[in-house]
């Protein structure tokens, strides 16, 4: 069975589904947005980051790198054509300041951590939200984390892209899911796949079934539209998203306005941005979040 | 220079600046009336010293001359300089400054500390207008510092209605209500006369009013205090039973513009009374300054008033209030040394015995001559009380005829004004109060109107026998709601019902706001030590009644609407939610009462804090009926004297005694026994152990200082009207400052326990269990501020388990520290027979004692504030729930003055106003589940606050939580305004 890495688990979280929650992150997505707001979550394998605002300078770690890999001129400090990912440096950082993006764990330890909340979820109709990366990444794996929570009476949400193996998810994952996240972020297949990577065909028939089945496997669906000026949000775009999802029968839909608060992570993992998000740096205005609503009110889907 | 010549030049200095004083008040008339008292010259000196001895110098007056000496023996009060660097400061420094220096440990002062503070009048005297100028200075300081913190522009127009939920279900004890519980459709925009006087409460400025201590001053001088004029020795009750009937009897009796009920504490419209009985000579120095003072300014005084309190007042109370008089007895014990350095204790002994709840619900069924007959029936029925008792209830009697003195006089006022009243609705009001103020409080109460009359008289009443510190109203609406029923029961018609409600929601909004008429005495070091705070009046709501069941009524929810509207500090606002009785309804409605306020009611889980009181043996149906004092002390409603914040005690201070092996560095100060250099600490429970023994020697030192306190105002101000109010009192014969009041303890609110479960844990994990770091690299890192250390500071930081992190370990030497604590407290007995209780709050003195703190292994920097109440660190977890779990895991036994437990949230813009009262109301509800004691949600955000700071103007009506009381945001000092910003800020 293919095991994820896991990112972070984040405790009390209240943006991530109903009620009081805890969001577990796992490593790697199929898809490749490039707004991504989770950057360090794009790629499969442990990654190593370093955060210049806790660094206070000891040097410590240069003494623990065989690959003269650290160095204070770099603008990212950590070389990684040089470093190989032995993780020393981590180890002996007294800051905290380089840490290990991604670490392996087991259903029982995640499960322990979680459960540690079980009374706060209880109380406030909240549960454990499963993300990503892309949560179904490791679809058995997910899966048996999920049935783990159930039979623990804690509530499940998925979030996730719509890219994955629908039989597999209808085997392992979806019987034991109280709800879905699901992104719809571009119509056009062909700009899907500039934008994100990947054609989009399998996302959208994937949704439409989840739709359908929804009833089968006892959870409830929401699909989610992020709006990234002039990729995501321009008319066309959201009128053709509205419309597919009038043919499959949505009645409600969230709007996920834009942030640009993930720019800085990216110095972190050292990665260099393309010229083309330059214009992603500001908020979303008021306005152009209303117009899209419009846009899905018009055609009788609430947002 | 060498030390030697630089101490010589110091001491021809001091002599010549003195000398100059000298002068200049024994040549210039006008200032030489200074001097000059009612009842002759005041005749003291001052001395003045460094720790090495190179100064020595004193200024003495006697006969209104002024002469120096080049010694120090034989003066009043000296002071003690640190080194003679500090000598050039005190001659510059604003008064405030000079205070200051007195907490930080750069001066001490020994002797009378009231002629300390006629001396700094006498400064402020010769340098007023340079005073003024560095006053406005720092003034000017402030707004520039708070310019930094925010560029946000205010925005304009009045604000937004609030939003209001409508209850979906009602309570079994709601009767009138049923409509809507939650009386949604009512707004502060609804009630004119109360936002008027909202306005003026947040813009007014407050004014010393001597009308008491005029009063009694007067008595006093003409009857004597400590001998009768022929010679005898006054029983100290029978004198104060006197003295309080003459001040009641001379009141003025005034009705406040508008107002719904009579009676106000002071003459002046915000009034600030004064109690040189206690500690109101500490305000000396500021008389001709105080309109100047960066925080919390009063208006001016006038000549005539300043005349009165220098000449008059205070110098007959230079040796009659309870510091002085411990101070003379016991010949300055060194307890009493430890107190005035400001930085291991703070004695509220020394401001008042008043925080206690007294038996409401007696004065209303009996009303004043009921309770006079009560006292008589029982001299009377005791064929055998001996004098003493007889004649301590016939002082009560002495009491309860000033108070229905005052209360005619009152009603007469009322009266007569409504005679002359021209505006018809106004005239009608003012026959109301006439009406009710004849009958009631002198006769027991049939409505509503004389109910909430008598309740405010008696208010006033208790506040002019002893200090506005603390005093408590109890169960408000549990004691008013028969009144409320009886009401709306005689009215049928859905109108007239309605405009009643409207009508005692007004009333008892006028009831809050009058509560707001008094403000204590603060002097400007009180600005430094407890910021903000008025005399925390506390309410408290909901809970069960004494019989087990549903307490939640009618006016339950009245007071709710009523603390909703108005969103002030003061009265201090407490629920008891009892979740095995109390429904949903009511939880919710507390959590939206807490976030339209941004920070009251707190919150207590009912069946915890009676668990927690277990080892008192409360009778059950008294302890059913407890209600919270003062910020969140649990007190016997009625039958209690539980003084429940005689002292604030540091954990902290006996915590670096430990470190430096007895000696407190800040102190500079071997007051503690030698209990170990750190090579002496093989394991972590040796070190554990000296701790322990540090703390017990503080602990002992503050209980013994608050035993004398404690007999200081059984001499100097026994309590007889509060007496009879307090089950116990009447049937011994004894005043409740001797024992009398059937239940007795002293609270105290202990200081800084994360900051010490912290450094404790960093102590065991690096240095015992993975061996890091010896204990002396750690304790000399903590030396210097973890100067070139940072790598052992980062080290703590990051892998040290706090508390609040989800930390098992972190939890048992939290309970550890607090057990020790309570036991040791507990294990003293004070003056009146009643055990010491350990509380976990702080006011602001988290702030205090952390500025006059060295460094921890906690990681935490020198003079930054310690952690309020029992909150965790800001940065022990990222997760409100891990906070949450680990403060659920104190026992509540060794917490029997309760906690506050700080929680700041910043509810999410995209949130509609239900979803955040849900998730609020989630959390509370979770806690409570898990047995945590009680919380108070700060639903505010940094942004706000710090745009408080850059526009305070404009948010003068910020209300945030301090530890257990509340206060405006833009009237605290800055420390504490950033402490509040850096606590840890969990976004909902």
């Amino acid at each position: 069975m293919k095991t994820p890495l896991v990112l972070e688990i984040k405790c009390n979280s209240l943006d991530d589904g109903p009620g009081i929650r805890s969001v577990v992150f796992f490593k790697g997505c199929p898809l490749s947005c490039i707004w991504c707001h989770n950057p360090e979550s794009k790629r499969v394998p442990t990654e190593i980051s370093f955060d210049e605002q806790s660094c206070i300078g000891c040097g410590t770690c240069t003494k623990f790198c065989t690959q003269g890999a650290l160095n204070i001129q770099n603008r990212y400090y950590i070389d990684r054509e040089k470093c190989n990912l032995c993780f020393k440096c981590v180890e002996h950082c007294p800051a905290k300041a380089i840490t290990r993006v991604g670490v392996e764990m087991t259903h029982e330890e995640i499960l322990k951590k979680v459960l540690a909340d079980k009374p706060f979820y209880d109380i406030s109709g909240g549960g454990v939200t499963l993300s990503g990366g892309e949560a179904t990444l490791c679809t058995e794996w997910v899966g048996r984390l999920a049935q783990m929570l159930h039979e623990n009476g804690v509530k499940v949400l998925v979030e996730t892209c719509g890219f994955f193996n629908y039989e597999l998810a209808a085997e392992h994952l979806l019987p034991y899911v109280d709800g879905i996240f699901c992104d719809i972020k571009i119509y056009d297949r062909e700009k899907h796949k500039k934008y994100c990577g990947v054609y989009n065909d399998r996302i959208l028939e994937n949704f439409r079934r989840m739709y359908d089945d929804r009833e089968k496997y006892g959870y409830s669906i929401m699909p989610r539209v992020p709006l990234i000026p002039d990729i995501t949000d321009t008319d066309e775009n959201l009128t053709a998203i509205a419309e597919y999802m009038q043919l499959v029968g949505v009645e409600k839909t969230d709007l996920l306005p834009y942030n640009p608060t993930w720019y800085s992570k990216n110095d972190k993992l050292g990665v260099q941005l393309s010229g083309e998000l330059e214009k992603l740096t500001g908020w979303q205005s008021k306005e152009k979040t209303e117009h899209a609503r419009q846009i899905f009110l018009s055609r009788n889907i609430k947002c | 220079m060498n030390p030697k010549t630089t101490g010589m030049i110091a001491n021809s200095l001091a002599n010549i600046v003195l000398k100059f004083m000298a002068a200049y008040f024994s040549n210039v008339k006008s200032k030489q009336a200074y001097l000059k008292t009612v009842d002759g010259w005041m005749d003291f000196a001052i001395g003045l010293t460094t720790e090495d001895g190179a100064v020595k110098q004193s200024i003495r007056f006697k006969n209104g001359k002024g002469s120096v000496k080049g010694s120090i023996d034989n003066v009043d009060t000296l002071l003690t300089l640190q080194d003679t660097s500090v000598l050039a400061q005190l001659a510059t420094l604003p008064p405030n400054e000079v205070l200051n220096l007195m907490l930080k440990n750069k001066m001490s002062s020994s002797g009378s500390m009231a002629y300390l503070e006629f001396f700094n009048l006498l400064l402020s005297v010769m340098m007023k207008d340079k005073q003024i100028k560095q006053m406005k200075a720092q003034k000017a300081e402030r707004e520039a510092f708070g310019k930094t913190m925010s560029d946000e522009k205010v925005p304009e127009g009045p604000r937004p209605r609030k939003q209001f939920l409508k209850a979906s279900e009602v309570d079994a004890g709601v009767h009138c209500l049923q409509d809507d519980p939650y009386l949604s459709t009512y707004a502060i925009e609804d009630f004119p006369r109360l936002r008027e006087y909202l306005n003026y409460h947040h813009t007014g400025t407050p004014e010393v009013c001597t009308e008491r201590a005029a009063l009694l001053t007067d008595f006093f001088r003409a009857n004597g205090f400590e001998t009768k004029n022929d010679g005898t020795p006054w029983i100290p009750e029978v004198r104060q039973g006197k003295a309080f009937r003459y001040l009641m009897e001379n009141r003025k009796p005034i009705i406040r513009k508008g107002n719904l009920i009579a009676g106000t504490t002071t003459t002046k419209t915000v009034g600030v009374p004064i109690y040189p009985d206690a500690i109101g000579i500490i305000f000396w120095g500021e008389l001709l300054t105080v309109q100047d003072r960066m925080l919390n300014a009063y208006g001016p005084l006038s000549d005539e008033e300043i005349y009165k309190i220098n000449n008059d007042i205070f110098p007959y109370w230079v040796h009659r209030n309870f510091r002085e008089y411990v101070r003379e007895k016991y010949d300055e014990p060194v307890c009493q040394q430890l107190d005035e350095r400001w930085a291991a204790i703070f004695m509220w002994k020394n401001v008042a015995l008043s925080h206690t709840i007294l038996d409401y619900p007696k004065l209303l069924k009996k009303g004043l001559s009921g309770i006079i007959d009560e006292i008589k029936q029982e001299l009377i029925d005791d064929t055998e009380a001996p004098q003493s008792k007889v004649d301590f209830l016939n002082s009560m009697i002495d009491c309860y005829e000033g108070v229905i003195a005052y209360a005619r006089n009152l009603a007469a006022q009322a009266q007569k004004e409504a005679d002359a009243e021209t505006n018809p609705a106004r005239k009608a009001e003012l026959q109301v109060i006439a009406d009710a103020v004849k009958h009631s409080p002198e006769f027991p109460a049939r409505n509503l109107d004389e109910a909430v009359n008598a309740v405010w008289i008696h208010w006033v009443s208790v506040h002019m026998e002893s200090t506005n510190a603390g005093f408590s109203l109890g169960r408000m609406d549990q004691w008013l709601q028969p009144y409320f029923e009886a009401d709306m029961a005689k009215l049928t018609d859905k109108a007239e019902r309605d405009a009643y409600i409207k009508h005692a929601l007004e009333l008892i909004g006028c009831f809050y706001i009058n509560c707001q008429d008094h403000l204590p005495l603060t002097p400007d070091i009180g600005n430094y030590l407890f910021g903000g705070s008025s005399s925390d009046q506390a309410i408290t709501l909901g809970g069960i009644t004494p019989d087990g069941e549903d307490a939640v009524n009618d006016m339950t929810y009245v007071f709710l609407k009523v603390t909703e509207m108005l969103s002030m500090r003061d009265p201090n606002i407490n629920a008891r939610y009892n979740s095995e009785k109390n429904s949903m309804t009511y939880l919710k409605r507390l959590c939206e009462v807490n976030v339209n306020t941004t920070s009251t009611p707190s919150i207590h889980n009912d069946t915890v804090v009676m668990a927690s009181l277990k080892e008192h043996h409360y009778d059950q149906r008294d302890l059913n009926d407890w209600s919270a004092t003062g910020c969140v002390e649990p007190t016997i409603s009625g039958k209690h004297l539980g003084h429940t914040n005689c002292m604030m005690f540091s954990m902290v201070a006996p915590f670096e005694m430990a470190m430096f092996n007895g000696y407190h560095p800040l102190m500079r100060w071997q007051l503690g026994p030698k209990t170990g250099e750190p090579e002496d600490f093989k394991s972590f429970d040796d070190f554990f152990k000296a701790y322990t023994v540090q703390l017990g020697l503080m602990a002992d030192l503050a209980c013994e200082y608050n035993n004398y306190l404690g007999e200081a105002h059984a001499v100097i101000r026994p309590t007889p009207l509060m007496s009879a109010m307090l089950d116990g009192c009447i049937k011994k014969g004894i005043d409740c400052t001797k024992g009398g009041a059937k239940y007795n303890s002293s609270g105290t609110a202990c200081i800084g326990l994360a900051d010490v479960v912290d450094s404790l844990m960093a102590i065991k994990t690096l240095v015992f269990d993975k061996q890091v770091y010896t204990l002396r690299e750690m304790f000399d890192a903590v030396k210097n501020n973890f100067e070139g250390q940072e790598v052992m500071r980062q080290r703590i930081l990051t892998e040290v388990p706090r508390f609040g992190s989800d930390s098992d370990e972190a939890v048992t030497v939290a309970n550890r520290v607090t057990k020790f604590t309570r036991d040791h407290f507990w294990s003293h007995l004070n003056y009146r027979g009643g055990h010491y209780t350990t509380g976990w709050w702080s006011m602001s003195n988290h702030v205090a004692f952390g500025t006059l703190a060295g460094a921890l292994p906690s990681g935490r920097l020198a003079s930054l504030p310690f952690t309020p109440g029992l909150t965790p660190e800001a940065n022990a977890s990222k997760s409100l729930l891990d906070n949450i779990k680990d403060v659920t895991k104190l026992d509540p036994e060794n917490m029997n003055n309760n906690i506050a437990f700080n929680v700041k949230v910043n509810p999410s813009p995209k949130d509609s106003h239900e979803q955040t009262v849900d998730q609020l109301c989630s959390y509370a509800k979770a806690y409570s589940s898990l047995g945590g004691m009680q919380m108070q949600f700060n639903v505010v955000s940094s942004e706000t606050m710090r745009a408080a700071m850059a526009n305070p103007d404009a948010y003068r009506d910020l209300m945030v939580r301090i530890s257990g009381y509340n206060a405006y945001f833009v009237t605290l000092n800055k420390e504490l305004q950033l402490e509040l910003i850096r606590r840890a800020d969990f976004g909902m």
